[in-house]
């Protein structure tokens, strides 16, 4: 699916890590600002503060005090600090731990009268000043409209479109998503809609954004900039490293994915978004690989230990960035690791307990590198039965993968940087895409997404006929899919099959007319056929639709020099050069027109 | 205990519960009168033998999402003559606080604050949240509203079962319930200062 399905995206969190290896303290003389203060500063209070996200702060020795056993319930439940991997096989950056000497000395110190000790002597407490954590974004977008999440007492997941106001490509350094609410919203995360697909839905049930759990976005590219953008409770907004940013065109929209947990009464949510530029061009090129088991999901109604599998064998080096696990509620153990061309195994990560609501980016404090040749290795567990109190079924019902939060999904995102960037002279991440597409077709033969992007990359080695087969393979799957036919189309008319060329462009159009590239593909092939004054009609169309693109001024102005129209020719071409001075066809053109012009 | 678990002078700012229980401050003076249909008496009581008491702390987020099936129960069952109260054992917790925090989550319940934790102990209560029903004086349930939250951070999409509405619907007839004790999932009310 990478190419063209769910491209998913984040930046990760978590306070300080300090893992203390030393004896628990005896309970007689536990005190809060001796042993307690500490645990709590380094692990709770990035979240735990009077403003942060969660329900109550804990930063004074009255606040821990009156939730000493609670604090000792949670700690001895590992549910508190809320951390799924399994810290003894992978380290990731701002991970949250407690040993188990730490979890001990909270035990003994609840259970011995939650004893104060000497607070005069305590460190000043930790300040946190509201605002962006990197200064002040160079762009700011915020949600137009406020969303009023109703009182209630279940988890909504609720999606916020982000038009980008930039007149030219930028690269990105760091988003910070301030989620507007951070009492309620669970974690979040940032989507890149290059096609504008999730724009429709915007508003669909009349408010703000638009309900779903997951997000399926359109794509016709394979997406080069492979990042993840991500909240949670008291995250640390990452910044990538120098090189590693990405590139955002104009017209690109932001998707913001929100899961939010419910309060018992009416919020109100209003997200933003702050973008931070870099003037370094990105040079290190990621790839998000995805190992999936969904056609595997078909969970009985009960089954407590269903399993699924997948394996990918690497094709070429990389180094893993950044790992993201994802299933919904019956998702049990999560487990990925890899087998080494040695046989030697390598964790990627392992997590015992899922919890999706605690679901998050991991990024591996030292990347991981795996030669070419190794397998990665994903095993998911379910379990469906009614005694998995998150079962969002009672009494359970079979379960089937989907993107709403009564299915499933058996997902492994791998951030990777192929080492090296080239082999063979072309760029390392178009052999991965090739090997998983592949891999994919192995595991579902009709899987549309796989077969347009094998379709893609075959057009992007001028193998047309071959990517025209792949292409007819999706298209019956989805027959009415406009990118597919526009695809199908070019890859027609690369090979000089004009009149089929046009037919599929007319119904890629027909499936979208607001698809820009449709028709300005249909142009060129009309132009190639000589029907100017049809080119012309579609010229229009995209100028219709995207009024500053100088290449449609520039064909349209050709386009009315061969029907001899030389004022409108002049006029277009004029118009293109003043978009893009640049243009030699469109400046040659202009020369030959204006010979032709009449002589005022 | 004999008699109702209010008997009362119904003075704004406090009112007097049976002679072994230590005041509580009423805070909702005028939601108190409303619902309890007028000065409270030990009449008013004779036609609402069923009571509850729901332990609620502001900063207690289980407490906090349990506002809307609690407001739901007490408006079903208000209409068959039950009486709820809130109750907010936090001595921490200012009165202005309490007042607040009912107010944000919809409640429209009378509030009492049990600093000295008499209705606490009258309840055997020992989370918030949780529920203690009285028919005619006496403790006939005690425990969670329902089993949707099965443990810190394990919470269901729905409760399967429904320990206080059994209990109300039990009181309602006469009966004891099947169930009279439940174990709550919340905040320790033993944590409080």
């Amino acid at each position: 699916m990478s190419g063209r399905a769910i491209l998913l995206a984040a930046a990760l969190s978590g306070a300080s890590l300090t893992v203390l290896a030393q004896a628990p303290a005896k309970s007689a003389d536990v005190t809060y600002a001796k042993d307690i203060a500490p645990i709590v500063n380094s692990q709770c209070i990035a979240c735990h503060h009077s403003s942060g996200p969660a329900p109550f702060p804990l930063t004074t020795y009255a606040e821990v005090r009156s939730h000493a056993q609670q604090i000792a319930d949670v700690t001895r439940t590992h549910y508190m600090p809320p951390w799924l991997p399994d810290t003894q096989v992978s380290h990731f950056v701002d991970q949250l731990e407690l040993s188990d000497a730490q979890i001990k000395t909270i035990q003994h110190w609840a259970a011995s009268g939650a004893q104060p000790g000497d607070l005069a002597s305590l460190p000043k407490p930790k300040e946190f000043p509201d605002g962006w954590q990197l200064g002040q974004p160079d762009l700011v977008l915020t949600s137009p409209k406020p969303w009023t999440m109703p009182a209630s007492s279940v988890d909504l997941y609720r999606n916020f479109v982000f038009t980008v106001p930039i007149d030219k490509v930028k690269y990105v350094r760091a988003v910070e998503i301030r989620p507007g609410n951070t009492r309620v919203v669970h974690h979040a995360n940032v989507l890149i809609d290059r096609k504008q697909s999730s724009r429709k839905r915007d508003g669909e049930d009349g408010q703000p954004g638009f309900p779903g759990m997951d997000v399926a976005l359109e794509s016709d590219a394979f997406d080069p900039d492979s990042h993840f953008i991500y909240w949670k409770p008291g995250a640390v907004v990452w910044s990538e490293p120098e090189g590693l940013g990405w590139e955002l065109d104009p017209g690109t929209d932001l998707v913001l994915n929100m899961h939010m947990q419910a309060t018992g009464k009416q919020e109100i949510v209003q997200p933003s978004l702050g973008i931070y530029f870099t003037d370094v061009k990105p040079t290190l090129h990621p790839m998000l690989l995805q190992l999936d088991a969904d056609e595997q999901l078909d969970i009985p109604a009960g089954a407590s230990n269903f399993t699924v599998h997948d394996e990918f064998t690497l094709p070429v080096a990389v180094d893993v960035i950044a790992i993201y696990p994802h299933a919904h509620y019956l998702g049990h153990e999560l487990d990925t690791y890899a087998t080494l061309p040695n046989g030697k195994k390598q964790w990627l990560v392992k997590i015992p307990q899922w919890d999706q609501s605690w679901q998050g980016i991991y990024r591996y404090r030292d990347y991981i590198h795996l030669p070419k040749g190794t397998v990665i290795s994903m095993k998911f567990t379910y379990d469906n039965s009614a005694s998995n109190v998150r079962n969002p079924s009672n009494p359970p019902r079979r379960v089937t993968a989907g993107n709403s939060s009564t299915d499933e999904m058996a997902h492994i995102w791998l951030q990777v940087l192929p080492v090296p960037a080239e082999v063979d002279g072309q760029d390392a991440r178009l052999y991965l895409q090739e090997a998983l597409m592949r891999h994919t077709l192995e595991k579902r033969p009709k899987d549309f997404s796989a077969h347009f992007n094998m379709g893609a990359l075959y057009m992007g080695e001028d193998k047309n006929a071959e990517a025209e087969q792949q292409f007819k393979l999706a298209l019956a799957v989805h027959p009415q899919d406009a990118a597919t036919l526009n695809s199908l189309a070019a890859a027609e008319q690369a090979q000089g099959a004009t009149a089929e060329a046009v037919k599929h462009y007319h119904q890629a159009i027909a499936a979208d007319p607001m698809y820009v590239d449709a028709h300005f593909n249909l142009a060129m092939a009309l132009i190639g056929s000589a029907d100017f004054a049809g080119a012309i009609t579609e010229l229009q169309h995209v100028l219709e639709l995207h009024p500053d693109d100088a290449g449609a001024e520039a064909n349209l102005g050709a386009a009315y020099a061969q029907l001899s129209d030389w004022k409108n020719a002049e006029s277009h071409l004029r118009r293109a050069i003043a978009l893009d001075p640049q243009n030699r066809a469109a400046q040659e053109n202009l020369a030959i027109v204006l010979q032709n012009l009449p002589v005022p | 205990m004999e008699s109702g678990l209010f008997l009362s002078l119904a003075v704004v700012g406090a009112i007097k519960l049976h002679s072994s229980f230590v005041a509580v401050t009423l805070l909702a003076a005028t939601a108190f009168a409303q619902a309890a249909g007028g000065p409270f008496s030990s009449q008013s009581l004779q036609k609402s033998p069923v009571e509850v008491l729901i332990f609620l702390r502001s900063d207690c987020p289980i407490s906090n999402r349990f506002a809307p099936e609690v407001e739901r129960l007490s408006q079903e069952f208000s209409a068959k003559g039950v009486q709820f109260w809130l109750v907010y054992p936090d001595r921490a917790d200012t009165a202005a606080n309490v007042a607040d925090n009912a107010k944000e989550h919809g409640y429209n319940l009378p509030i009492l604050r049990d600093a000295d934790r008499a209705l606490v102990k009258r309840s055997d209560a020992t989370i918030t949240p949780e529920a203690a029903v009285f028919s005619h004086g006496e403790l006939i349930y005690h425990g969670r509203i329902d089993d949707r939250v099965a443990a810190f951070g394990k919470v269901r999409p729905a409760p399967t079962t429904h320990e206080l509405q059994d209990a109300l619907n039990a009181a309602l007839l006469g009966r004891k319930p099947a169930v009279q004790e439940a174990p709550a999932v919340g905040c320790y009310i033993s944590d409080l200062q």
